[in-house]
């Protein structure tokens, strides 16, 4: 039973809309004839909590499959690979700048995450990060941030 | 007579050199997602939101339409030729389009779907351009208690209709509220749930929780199993169906088109649904059932015609009610909104050349569909073989350029990881984000509306009863709620869950 991923699933929901109910009444419910900025909220956490324990009661009676078997037989480390990927490029975006950042990103991405021939990732990276900075920046101005190649770019 | 010389009026406005420009980059880049698996309209509409800052609101929007209705052309012929659907409206088209590919007919199912779609597709605009005037006119008599009814029975409807738990969808509807709710009060200025953060004052982006839930979030599914694409090698040959095969898909075209249009008109109503209701039509009433699956061409033609009629059904309670009836339509909402746009009932009136220009871009876009689509089926070929692992992390790249833009801020592309991982465990888990982003855009809509409605009967909820079209809504709302207790409806919901998976 402690395996089951409906059950998790529904315990997730179910403390956010506990947090949910909370907030709402932190906020001020108001009166039914002038609704205060937390009456929405109190009412959707009430139906999210209710519709989540309907979640955990059927978990609990028809059972679900295990957590493990979500994940078997799959590449589950690209996913975390990826995303933790991601996390440093957002953190690294303004500060180094979109071209060094994105040029890294895309061969990190199709040299070591999902192979392309070695020789072609840089051409692929480099037209790709060129052509959506020019593209951004010249004819759609939008402007990116330049980070270290500020200089260069002016 | 009217309609007449405001479609004048809209071809005066689509016609000019920058609006088929960006009509042709919309319906191109259209097609181009709805070839490639692993991207769809609402990935590429929200990935180009912020592109239609650039230009005027007509420009903005023709190119976001262009988009969605060029998605349910390019999506078919995957279907056919890989047997992967490139967007889910497609799905169904895998079934007898590849079986008709593997028999050395690619070529009559491409061109009969393509056909099929630009018929569906004119008939949807006509459809469009005589129902949206005296809708409008309803519309204008709608209250708050009508646009919260309708707004509760269209989450219910997509709801019902979405795969597997009803709950579970019911739930991802209320969590979208919640998540459209953050930010500032409307009425008192209050920060809700902004946990101190200024960039949340003003709530929480539409891009980066599209981008995240369905751009990210793909890949990341994509990503941990392995892509098999099997593109047809034999020649295509010619498109042009031959007599019998018009003969058999002429009444399945126009059945696809009708249905589709209806189910398009419904809230929570959409193309994947009028693809696989067309389908399930067209195998109930054929004498021969049992060819369909084996490549019958109505298994094809009634399909294709369908989600492009639901396409172009689907702009009507957009443009006439301003309440958008799936995903792609709440995009097309932000689009209105960004260039300080407001659709609904009064923007005939208001602004008459950006209604008649979108609906005239229309016509114009179906017909480059059928030149993108007939002669340049061999180009679409080659993109189709462009393996996964060059497209993902360029996918990538450009959701990440796409959400910065949209807000100037790294923190939208922070949130975009975020709900890129909740969209991706949501997708482990059971729980589909349709019925979130629906709700997400029309969550302050809806709060809006119910404490307009509470304040104006002194906090009275029969009022939402009192009034014909708002009870009305809720019964229907109440039906859809009610349906998994009755056992004949639960299998037909069942079976419908059942077919789209």
């Amino acid at each position: 039973m402690i395996r089951n991923s409906e059950l998790w699933g529904g315990l997730f929901w179910l403390a956010i809309g506990a947090f949910v109910v909370w907030a709402g009444r932190e906020m001020g419910l108001g009166r039914l004839h002038e609704p205060g900025p937390g009456f929405a909220f109190f009412w959707i956490g009430l139906l999210m909590s209710a519709l989540s324990l309907g979640i955990v009661g059927q978990a609990l009676v028809s059972g679900g499959p295990p957590l493990s078997s979500l994940w078997a037989g799959t590449r589950w480390g690209k996913v975390l690979v990826v995303t933790g990927l991601l996390l440093i490029y957002g953190v690294g975006f303004e500060a180094i700048g979109f071209i060094p950042c994105t040029l890294a990103l895309l061969l990190v991405l199709m040299w070591f995450v999902d192979p392309v021939d070695w020789w072609l990732a840089p051409i692929i990276a480099v037209a790709a990060t060129f052509g959506v900075w020019a593209a951004m920046t010249k004819w759609l101005k939008i402007q990116l941030p330049a980070g270290i190649m500020a200089g260069i770019l002016g | 007579m009217d309609i007449l010389a405001g479609l004048g009026q809209g071809f005066a406005v689509a016609l000019q050199p920058i609006n088929l420009l960006y009509c042709f980059i919309g319906v191109f880049i259209g097609t181009l997602v709805g070839v490639l698996p692993g991207i769809g309209p609402v990935s590429a509409m929200s990935l180009l939101l912020p592109v239609t800052l650039s230009g005027t609101p007509e420009s903005g929007i023709i190119m976001m339409a262009g988009i969605y209705y060029g998605s349910m052309y390019g999506g078919s012929t995957t279907s056919i030729l890989v047997n992967i659907p490139g967007e889910a409206a497609s799905v169904v088209t895998c079934l007898d389009g590849h079986a008709m590919a593997k028999q050395g007919r690619a070529g009559p199912a491409l061109g009969i779907a393509a056909l099929g779609s630009f018929a569906a597709g004119t008939f949807a605009i006509v459809a469009l351009m005589l129902v949206a005037p005296t809708l409008a006119r309803v519309a204008i008599a709608f209250g708050p208690p009508e646009y919260f009814s309708l707004m509760v029975l269209g989450l219910t409807i997509l709801s019902f209709l979405s795969q597997g738990s009803m709950a579970k969808a019911l739930l991802m509807a209320a969590f979208g509220i919640l998540l459209g709710l953050i930010g500032m009060d409307q009425i008192t200025a209050q920060a809700r749930l902004t946990f101190d953060r200024l960039e949340l004052l003003d709530g929480i982006g539409l891009v980066p929780v599209v981008m995240g839930l369905f751009g990210v979030a793909e890949i990341l599914s994509n990503l941990e199993r392995e892509l098999k694409r099997e593109v047809i090698q034999a020649r295509i040959g010619g498109l042009w169906p031959s007599l019998a095969d018009w003969a058999a898909a002429k009444w399945a075209v126009l059945r696809g088109t009708v249905l589709g249009f209806f189910l398009g008109i419904l809230p929570g109503g959409g193309a994947v649904i009028a693809s696989f209701a067309s389908y399930a039509l067209e195998k109930k009433i054929s004498r021969t059932p049992e060819r369909f699956g084996k490549g019958a061409i109505e298994g094809v033609a009634g399909p294709e015609a369908a989600n492009n009629a639901a396409a172009g059904g689907a702009f009507i309670p957009l443009m006439t009610l301003g309440i958008p009836p799936n995903v792609v339509m709440a995009l097309l909402l932000g689009a209105f909104i960004i260039h300080g746009l407001q659709p609904g009932p009064l923007l005939m009136t208001q602004k008459p050349d950006l209604f008649w220009g979108i609906v005239a871009s229309m016509y114009i876009g179906n017909a480059m569909l059928l030149v993108l689509n007939m002669p340049l089926i061999g180009m679409w070929v080659q993109v189709l073989k462009l393996p996964y692992r060059v497209l993902f992390p360029l996918i990538l790249m450009f959701c990440v350029v796409g959400v910065f833009a949209s807000g100037n801020a790294v923190f939208d592309v922070f949130v975009m990881v975020m709900f890129g991982v909740l969209g991706y465990l949501m997708r482990k888990f059971g729980y589909e984000p349709a019925p979130l982003v629906l709700a997400f855009v029309l969550g302050p809509m809806l709060e809006n509306n119910l404490r307009k409605s509470l304040i104006l009967s002194h906090g009275d909820f029969t009022i939402f009863i009192e009034r014909p079209i708002s009870a009305t809504c809720l019964v229907l709302a109440a039906v859809a709620l009610a349906a998994p207790l009755l056992p004949a409806l639960a299998r037909r919901r069942a079976r419908v869950a059942m077919d789209q998976t």
